[in-house]
């Protein structure tokens, strides 16, 4: 890949990843700014610390947003906000391997 | 200030590799990387702290100077209840990365593997009036458990219903008659908890719990924790860098008022950061920090810190590049390896489809 393909590759995800964090902000009314929020960091448990009920009202918020329905995937699609945009955005997902224990 | 050994040094296994890390000795394997690796993703592994600090903040103001030099709100931590923190320098730059354990009357500070000396100095250099801090490292000895089916061990070892406290939860118990602190915690992203025993009853409770776990060095630990891009900030924090370079922004709260480093916080989240960290994975070989990232023979970037993973089968590690090329799904190359970069975390812990029953 050429520099300006990663440009382009790199600003494809941020703009999801921006796009998600602005959804988490807005419909579970975090007291900060969506650009605190780190690509990598965790949502549940350490990190966002947000918890089971949130889950829930993303669940719905991702789909009233991005069209995907969520609900019978397992925990690992909030591992990160990163790993999130894999799954709302399945172009995004075919560029970067996930991780397997 | 003396170096830390293992207070159940004399019942570690036969043949355990020893290492220093800052001020403390600790043990680096206690057999193999694999077996213990496979004990932390696979079943569930006894962890030696030892080499982590205990801090007691006490004193009618101990809450107001943990407000002061912890990045993270601890206002209303109750006794029950703990959290992980950074601990910053005026000018922004990590001391070191601690869990604060809520008390009745105060605070324990568990520090990082060998950075205990350096937060204790850091505490004491910002003391007031109306706070005691006191080294409590040689009173106790603090264990972890880490695995898919640690809680079984909790249960099988102390009591059953500890196993499924929320996370971050502290519990006052008792392990055969003694007091022991338990709390759920975890940096592997395996279910994970905590034990804090008096030190006369730590080797009893050490050879208890290994006829239950495997025990697992800080080179497992360390793998484990980077594949779910937990900070290790000794690897990680370097002259210069920033939290929000370190990718650890998570471990601040800058809706907080006042704390020893918000100045420098808040310009970094409100400045431009000239790099990010971001994961990859590639390649056998695993390179040194420093090695240069290109593309199309262009440096862009440099290797922070990078290991073999287990997990992936392949060289792991941490680049820092520009903000617009930070991103995972990128393939770039790594001294004269190609890599890809990789959406956290890089390995799934099997915990998360493990429930508790």
């Amino acid at each position: 890949m050429t520099l300006d393909e990663l440009r382009a590759t790199a600003a494809a995800r941020h703009d999801t990843c921006t796009q998600i964090k602005k959804m988490i902000v807005s419909r579970l009314d975090l007291p900060i700014e969506p650009a605190w929020i780190t690509d990598d960091q965790p949502l549940f448990g350490r990190g966002l610390e947000l918890d089971s009920l949130d889950v829930l009202e993303l669940y719905v918020a991702i789909e009233a947003e991005f069209g995907v329905a969520l609900y019978d995937s397992d925990m690992s699609v909030f591992g990160s906000v990163s790993r999130l945009a894999d799954h709302v955005n399945p172009a995004l997902a075919e560029q970067a391997p996930t991780g397997s224990a | 200030m003396e170096s830390l050994t293992s207070p159940v040094k004399a019942a570690h296994p036969e043949g355990t590799a020893y290492g220093t890390v800052l001020d403390a000795e600790v043990a680096l394997r206690f057999s193999t990387l694999d077996a213990e690796y496979e004990a932390i993703r696979e079943r569930a592994a006894l962890l030696d702290l030892s080499g982590e600090r205990i801090i007691e903040l006490s004193g009618g103001d101990a809450v107001d100077f943990a407000q002061k030099v912890l990045a993270r709100d601890v206002e209303y931590l109750t006794a029950e209840r703990c959290m992980t923190s950074l601990v910053l320098a005026e000018d922004g730059t990590v001391v070191d990365q601690v869990v604060v354990w809520g008390r009745e009357d105060g605070l324990l500070l568990e520090s990082s593997a060998g950075a205990g000396t350096r937060l204790l100095e850091h505490l004491r250099a910002h003391a007031e009036d109306g706070v005691e801090i006191t080294d409590r490292t040689e009173e106790y000895a603090l264990f972890g458990l880490e695995g898919p089916y640690a809680w079984g061990v909790v249960g099988r070892l102390i009591d059953g219903e500890l196993a499924a406290l929320p996370f971050e939860s502290v519990v006052d118990s008792q392990w055969d008659g003694v007091d022991i602190l338990f709390a759920r915690t975890g940096v592997t992203g395996e279910y994970g908890y905590k034990v804090l025993v008096p030190r006369e009853s730590a080797e009893r409770l050490w050879t208890k719990a290994l006829e239950h776990a495997v025990p697992a060095g800080q080179e497992a630990v360390e793998l484990a924790m980077l594949e779910v891009r937990q900070p290790v900030v000794r690897h990680e924090a370097g002259e210069g860098v920033d939290v929000l370079e370190m990718g650890a922004g998570w471990l601040v709260d800058i809706t907080k008022d006042e704390f020893l480093g918000r100045d420098a916080v808040v310009a970094a989240f409100e400045g431009t950061a000239e790099r990010r960290t971001v994961g990859f994975s590639g390649g056998t070989e695993v390179p040194a920090p420093g090695t240069p990232v290109t593309v199309g023979g262009e440096k862009i970037g440099e290797v922070v810190h990078a290991v073999h993973s287990i997990g992936l089968k392949s060289a792991l590690g941490l680049l820092r590049l520009p903000p617009d090329l930070a991103a995972a799904g990128l393939r770039i190359t790594v001294g004269d390896t190609e890599v890809v970069t990789l959406t956290s975390p890089y390995v799934t812990p099997k915990s998360w489809s493990t429930p508790i029953i």
